[in-house]
């Protein structure tokens, strides 16, 4: 039976720039807004929109990311015809290869993509944070005869440089391509997401991966050679809440903007388009008698007994009497040490934070920046880590890093 | 784990003791009761089940069964959705008996061609008034051991206030045990001693065979109940032994003793005694983590996810979605799955049932002996 549309999810990034939380783990299985993962967002989006079938693109440490999305069944995709897929690059008959860029990955699962016989293929990206209904992304599509639709988002002008900028027509049809020009013609970033046509993607593909001298990107190759050829080309402009979570601070921030939904626009309370995720199978909470908590999200298998303030704890944390947490991140499963002072700051999971530690400060004057500290780290009782520092190694007792 | 399977299957009746606690089951049963911020109280015998590698289920309903299959559904969260075996609900047969059935006899009677046509060697048959992480494999090993006919679960313990008060003619009943040395030698029926009894958990353990054979001829008699008219005239032919039962064990006896055994779940040396031996499964909500905005004061409070919390809360218990708005007092209270607490409200010694709404400013109190219950979806 045919699929009217199917997404592809690229999502073998390696995330280097996440550094120390990307060392085990591929960029979208990165933990978020205390009980998600990156990649919970794009696949409960296609659940909310009506997609069933996702193709999940890895490479990079993909076993985390392998047995998270397991059969699908937290996000409703574990269907007989469609469903999730993770697809890893594999041996073929006449050789095998890595995914060589984003277009290279879809192209070596164009058989994946047939068996689905889709008339449309919306292609995705594995480390944003958005709530975004693609069914009427899908609708401008269509109401527009497109052969290629991207999703964009409008920037401040100072800062588009930045970002692919499409330049669009009064009636939203591209005209030029910019990646990260000096000089923007427009502010319409790409935000990465794509509808293609079945036909026009297969065949742009195929034309991509006979040119040798092509990196086989999408951004770099396939929209350029779509402009060449005057294809029908629209930009649909998504004004959401939209955040790449490529850096350290982008993810922090992120967290952060979670806490504050009236302002920010990322609201996770929000019964018409949930979030769906793994549950950690954990008890509710507990906060003790002297624990003092501030305007903060506290995730089920807490034990709180220190003071909590605007930060997210995901599953599993223990913060224990006379410690203080202050607008921080801190993933499931790890222990803050008695007196310690957790600051600014993103710790992975399951990290023992010791006595009277004291990782990240407060921005002030100079000194700023969000220390991270990557899973499983031991830091020694009294161990100072700086507001800059990037830590994936166990830090020894008093040890300054 | 090719040794997982434990050669049992469970058969729980999910009604037992639904008189206890009227109020609670006024549109559910026994085993849906909510419990401990995010469970339902067959949560825990379920998982236990499948703990020990029991993974061929059925669940004997009576009566008010919708919120059960409800929470239960296909059984994937317990990893019961098998081939073979897995979740069997068993509703009364309409056609078959007019009356719906009294007693564990008349219930078994009316499955036994599905009993005759499994393939375990053991059945482990289970009410629902105890929240306990059971161990059952070291069941089945101290039956083995002791070469038993029967193997029936008991904790040490007084009786409590609400079984020594129970009513002669009640419909539902406990049994204490009298034993010589692990041996069963005599069981008494609603008893009123007072001391440290062994009571009965309503937890057996005996041969698939045994019990067909059993329940085969108790139907034909006429008799109703497993423990009165088939263990207690047999304990001479039988070689019935007692399992002391030495781990966590919440009994629900009254909607008292449900307002306590919450609230004896803040006390982390009873939630790691109960939580830390095995994982207890539950239906999955998909509710993001629980807000405290500014102004929110809490205190020793057990919360699940999905709750926003902008007033003060003190040692209560909080089940998934709850809302407590800017202003409101929450002290000693169980409240329910969304149950909201509008600005301004006071509530003390509460229990709240699912979807209540306490409106602006409104005040109720219960007292510790007698907490105030709220039926499900009142507007008060």
């Amino acid at each position: 039976m045919a699929k009217e549309m199917i997404a592809m999810l690229l999502a073998g990034g390696q995330g280097s720039r996440l550094y120390a939380l990307t060392q085990k783990l591929a960029k979208p299985a990165v933990p978020f807004g205390g009980k998600y993962r990156i990649i919970d967002f794009p696949l409960s989006n296609c659940v909310n929109s009506g997609i069933d079938t996702v193709g999940i693109l890895t490479q990079y440490q993909p076993m985390v990311l392998n047995e998270y999305i397991g059969n699908g069944q937290p996000w409703d995709l574990d269907r007989l015809h469609g469903g999730v897929h993770v697809l890893p690059p594999y041996q073929k008959a006449t050789g095998s290869d890595w995914y060589k860029g984003t277009a290279n990955a879809i192209y070596q699962n164009i058989s994946f993509i047939e068996r689905y016989d889709p008339e449309y293929v919306i292609i995705l990206s594995g480390d944003q944070i958005c709530k975004q209904d693609y069914s009427d992304f899908l609708r401008f599509h269509k109401e527009k005869g497109a052969e290629f639709s991207v999703a964009v988002m409008e920037v401040p002008w100072e800062e588009a440089p930045r970002f692919g900028l499409m330049v669009a027509d009064e009636n939203d049809k591209i005209t030029e391509f910019q990646e990260k020009p000096k000089e923007p013609k427009s502010n319409l970033a790409s935000m990465g997401i794509y509808i293609f046509n079945w036909d026009i993607l297969r065949k742009y593909l195929i034309e991509d991966e006979e040119d040798p001298t092509s990196e086989n990107d999408f951004g770099k190759n396939i929209i350029p050679n779509l402009l060449r050829d005057n294809r029908d080309m629209y930009a649909y402009r998504f004004d959401g809440y939209w955040k790449d979570v490529g850096t350290i601070s982008s993810l922090w921030e992120a967290n952060m903007e979670v806490l504050d939904p009236e302002n920010s626009g990322i609201n996770l309370f929000d019964e018409d388009w949930r979030i769906y995720s793994r549950n950690s199978g954990m008890t509710g909470h507990r906060v003790g008698a002297n624990a003092v908590i501030e305007n903060s999200m506290i995730t089920d298998g807490c034990r709180v007994e220190g003071h909590v303030k605007h930060s997210i704890l995901f599953a599993g944390v223990r913060v224990e009497p006379g410690a203080e947490i202050e607008d921080a991140v801190i993933m499931g499963g790890t222990v803050v040490g008695a007196g310690a002072v957790v600051k600014h700051c993103i710790v992975a999971e399951n990290v023992v934070i010791g006595k009277n530690a004291i990782v990240g400060a407060m921005p002030s004057g100079g000194q700023k920046g969000v220390a991270t500290v990557g899973s499983d780290v031991v830091i020694g009782a009294g161990a100072k880590i700086g507001p800059k520092a990037m830590v994936s190694k166990d830090v020894k007792d008093g040890e300054e890093v | 784990m090719i040794n997982s399977n434990a050669d049992a299957l469970g058969i729980i009746f999910p009604n037992s003791y639904d008189s206890f606690v009227p109020e609670l089951v006024s549109e559910r049963l026994m085993a849906s009761i909510p419990f401990a911020s995010r469970y339902r109280i067959v949560d825990f015998l379920l998982s236990s089940m499948v703990n020990c590698g029991i993974d061929n289920i059925s669940l004997i309903v009576r009566k008010n069964y919708h919120s059960l299959m409800d929470h239960l559904g296909s059984g994937r969260e317990w990893d019961l959705t098998r081939k073979k075996g897995g979740l069997n609900m068993v509703p009364p047969f309409a056609e078959k008996n007019v009356k719906v059935y009294n007693g564990r006899v008349e219930a078994l009677a009316s499955i036994l061609r599905f009993l005759k046509a499994q393939k375990e060697k053991y059945v482990i048959m289970s009410d629902t008034n105890l929240i306990v992480n059971f161990d059952f494999k070291s069941l089945i090993d101290a039956h083995v051991e002791s070469g038993a006919d029967i193997t029936i679960a008991y904790t040490k313990e007084p009786l409590s206030r609400d079984l020594l008060d129970m009513e002669v003619g009640a419909k539902d009943m406990y049994y204490t045990l009298e034993l010589d040395g692990t041996r069963v030698r005599e069981i008494h029926l609603n008893p009123k001693t007072s001391g440290e009894q062994n009571l009965l958990m309503n937890i057996y353990l005996l041969e698939r065979e045994l019990l067909i054979q059993q329940i085969r001829e108790a139907y034909v008699k006429g008799h109703s109940y497993f423990e009165r008219d088939i263990v207690m005239p047999n304990l001479n032919k039988l070689n019935v032994q007692g399992y002391l039962y030495e781990g966590y064990v919440a009994r629900i006896t009254s909607v008292k003793s449900y307002f306590d055994e919450n609230m004896k779940m803040l006390d982390e040396k009873n939630l790691d005694s109960l939580f830390s031996a095995n994982p207890i499964y539950t239906k999955i909500r998909d509710d993001n983590p629980t807000r405290y905005i500014n102004g929110a004061k809490v205190k020793n409070v057990m919360a699940a996810d999905g709750c926003i919390i902008e007033g003060e809360v003190e040692n209560s218990i909080l089940f998934r979605g709850v809302k407590v708005e800017k202003g409101a007092k929450v002290k000693n209270c169980v409240l329910m799955q969304d149950t909201v607490v509008e600005a301004g409200a006071r509530l003390e010694y509460i229990i709240s049932d699912k979807n209540v709404t306490v409106t602006v400013g409104q005040e109720i109190t219960g007292t510790d002996t007698f907490p105030v219950y709220v039926e499900k979806h009142k507007r008060v």
